[in-house]
């Protein structure tokens, strides 16, 4: 036990030394900012003081708390959209990989609306859907259908014919062969491309917010940066980093929990680099 | 290639004069045309509201009213295409150069990694109004939308192919001293630039999107605003026809792409191999001849 504690004591005491520099050098970075500003060699309309910056952050949090509305919306818009385009996506590249007269006569219809910029049907799905949050859910999930579809449909056409033959050869049905084999060798590629969809799908309802929305952060973005509020615009921005970084780091666990045997030969690759560094350091 | 031929020339023969080939191209044709008649007849007979949903003959005249008769289809294609190109031009000279510095230096990697990471999960497209705002409205804010919107791809793919270069590789090179300039000639581009390019591909796509949310927020010209203009007229066959523009532009691009890749990144492809191995043999042999 003493051996455990003794061992993530380093570990922790060598990762908060390894962090420091990044600190010394983020701390040097906002003083140099700070100074040109206020020496007046960047004009605080284009680029605001960091301490500007954050005293926007703290009245957007803590003194009027008027982000936490705006946050959820479009935190909501782009969680909605993503789970409706991702489910059609999954759905439609599950029929192709099982059946190739469907993939063949459907996937250039994919192809495309893969070419169509998707962006450039905001009008018309605002036109279509409203100015309330369904145009912004309805822009979402047509910006992140493409990426999943693909990535599923890459990673249930890839065979591993040495397995499958194995299945077979212990009497495994299609079904059994679909369900244990290509389904969970698809996993990591359909996660892969969960994670790009679920930041298409930011994208989509932030850009539907800028073309016509009520609330919604991109609606507080466009209101502060045409008020040449910079700050404030800036901090709104760093609310959107939050939510792209809540999705991602949330894809990312569940990418973890589910596909956990690659969490294993992650480790296993990990821990064979140390023991390499290990072996090379005692060598010397 | 000629073995398929064989193949679907066997089966033309049972199938009375079409080949497999051919089949599929109509059946495609069908399930188009099935799609188009039943949009058409919704349409038609009330069950689409043409307000929202235009027939796709008034989409077709629509495209003959902004192609030929205006004509105002033109300008606004050049505006976009040449904001796309020049921000394009920028944003891959950026990620490429800043991909490079900082995946040839470690140090650089490390501090920069945590930025990189904000940066990835930030909606980049989303910094638009604060641009125009600070820029000024114009082709100068378009362009400064389009380069940050683009230079993540080719960055972030430089970056990765200039850092996993193959470690067995990496050694055989060190142990025939191969010289660093060698290194990075024969060994880190052949397989960095296929990855670049991919990064190419995406950035110019990411840079008609760039342009159009510019344009959208703008609304003065290019196809963003023309298609603004049309929806909010409730002119939706033009609005459309403006996008099946741009759905032929993205896969003009899409193929011009592929085709440049297959040119530049020749060794990765057989033709390619093959075109410089003649060449090669022919120098071989005029060598020889001498």
């Amino acid at each position: 036990m003493s051996d455990f504690t003794s061992t993530t004591d380093t570990r922790f005491d060598s990762r908060l030394f390894r962090i420091v520099p990044h600190l010394i050098l983020f701390a040097l970075i906002l003083v140099i900012w700070e100074a040109a500003v206020r020496l007046g060699f960047i004009t605080s309309i284009i680029i605001p003081r960091p301490t500007a910056i954050m005293g926007a952050i703290a009245e957007l949090y803590f003194v009027k708390g008027t982000i936490y509305h705006h946050f959820f919306i479009t935190l909501t818009e782009a969680v909605v959209g993503f789970l409706i385009g991702a489910s059609v996506a999954v759905s439609l590249a599950v029929c192709s990989a099982l059946s190739d007269p469907f993939k063949r006569y459907v996937s250039p219809y994919a192809i495309v609306l893969n070419v169509t910029p998707g962006i450039a049907l905001t009008p018309i799905i605002i036109a279509w859907f409203g100015y309330g949050m369904g145009s912004k859910i309805a822009l979402a999930a047509v910006l992140c259908f493409f990426p999943i579809f693909v990535n599923t449909l890459t990673g249930l056409l890839q065979r591993d014919e040495d397995r499958e033959e194995l299945f077979r050869s212990v009497g495994a049905s299609n079904a059994q062969i679909f369900r244990k084999l290509r389904v969970p060798a698809a996993l990591p590629l359909l996660f892969a491309g969960m994670k790009i969809g679920l930041t298409t799908a930011l994208i989509g309802a932030v850009v539907a917010e800028f073309s016509q929305a009520t609330e919604g952060v991109g609606v507080l973005m466009s209101r502060f940066s045409f008020q040449l509020d910079m700050a404030s615009s800036l901090a709104t921005l760093l609310s959107m980093t939050l939510i792209g970084l809540i999705l991602f780091y949330s894809m990312e666990f569940l990418d973890d929990r589910i596909v956990f045997w690659r969490r294993e030969t992650r480790r296993a690759a990990a821990s064979r680099a140390k023991a390499r560094a290990w072996n090379a350091r005692m060598g010397q | 290639m000629a073995a398929q031929d064989t193949m679907t020339e066997g089966l033309s023969a049972r199938s009375g004069g079409l080949s497999l080939r051919q089949r599929r191209t109509l059946l495609h044709a069908l399930i188009f045309f099935t799609l188009i008649g039943l949009w058409e007849a919704g349409a038609r007979l009330g069950l689409l509201d043409p307000l929202f949903y235009p027939r796709p003959t008034s989409i077709l005249n629509s495209f003959y009213l902004i192609y030929i008769k205006n004509g105002n289809v033109w300008f606004n294609l050049y505006a976009t295409m040449s904001l796309v190109i020049a921000g394009w031009i920028g944003g891959s000279i950026l990620g490429v150069g800043l991909g490079a510095l900082v995946g040839f230096n470690a140090v650089v990697r490390r501090f920069l990694k945590p930025y990189v990471i904000v940066l990835e999960a930030t909606p980049r497209i989303a910094v638009a109004p604060l641009l125009i705002a600070a820029l000024g409205f114009g082709a100068s804010s378009k362009i400064a939308i389009i380069v940050l919107v683009c230079f993540f791809a080719p960055f972030i793919n430089t970056l990765s192919g200039v850092v996993n270069v193959n470690e067995d590789k990496l050694e055989l090179f060190r142990s025939l001293r191969a010289t660093k300039m060698q290194v990075l000639r024969k060994l880190v581009l052949p397989d960095a630039i296929p990855v670049i390019m991919a990064g190419e591909r995406l950035a110019l796509t990411a840079a008609l999107s760039g342009a159009l949310v510019a344009e959208f927020i703008q609304r003065d010209q290019g196809m963003g605003a023309l298609i603004l203009v049309y929806t909010r007229n409730l002119n939706m066959a033009s609005s459309f026809a403006c996008i099946f523009t741009l759905t032929i532009l993205g896969f003009l691009i899409f193929k011009g792409m592929e085709w440049v890749d297959h040119h530049i990144a020749y060794w990765k492809n057989e033709a390619g191999m093959k075109r410089i191995g003649d060449r090669r043999r022919r120098q071989f042999g005029a060598q020889v001849g001498e």
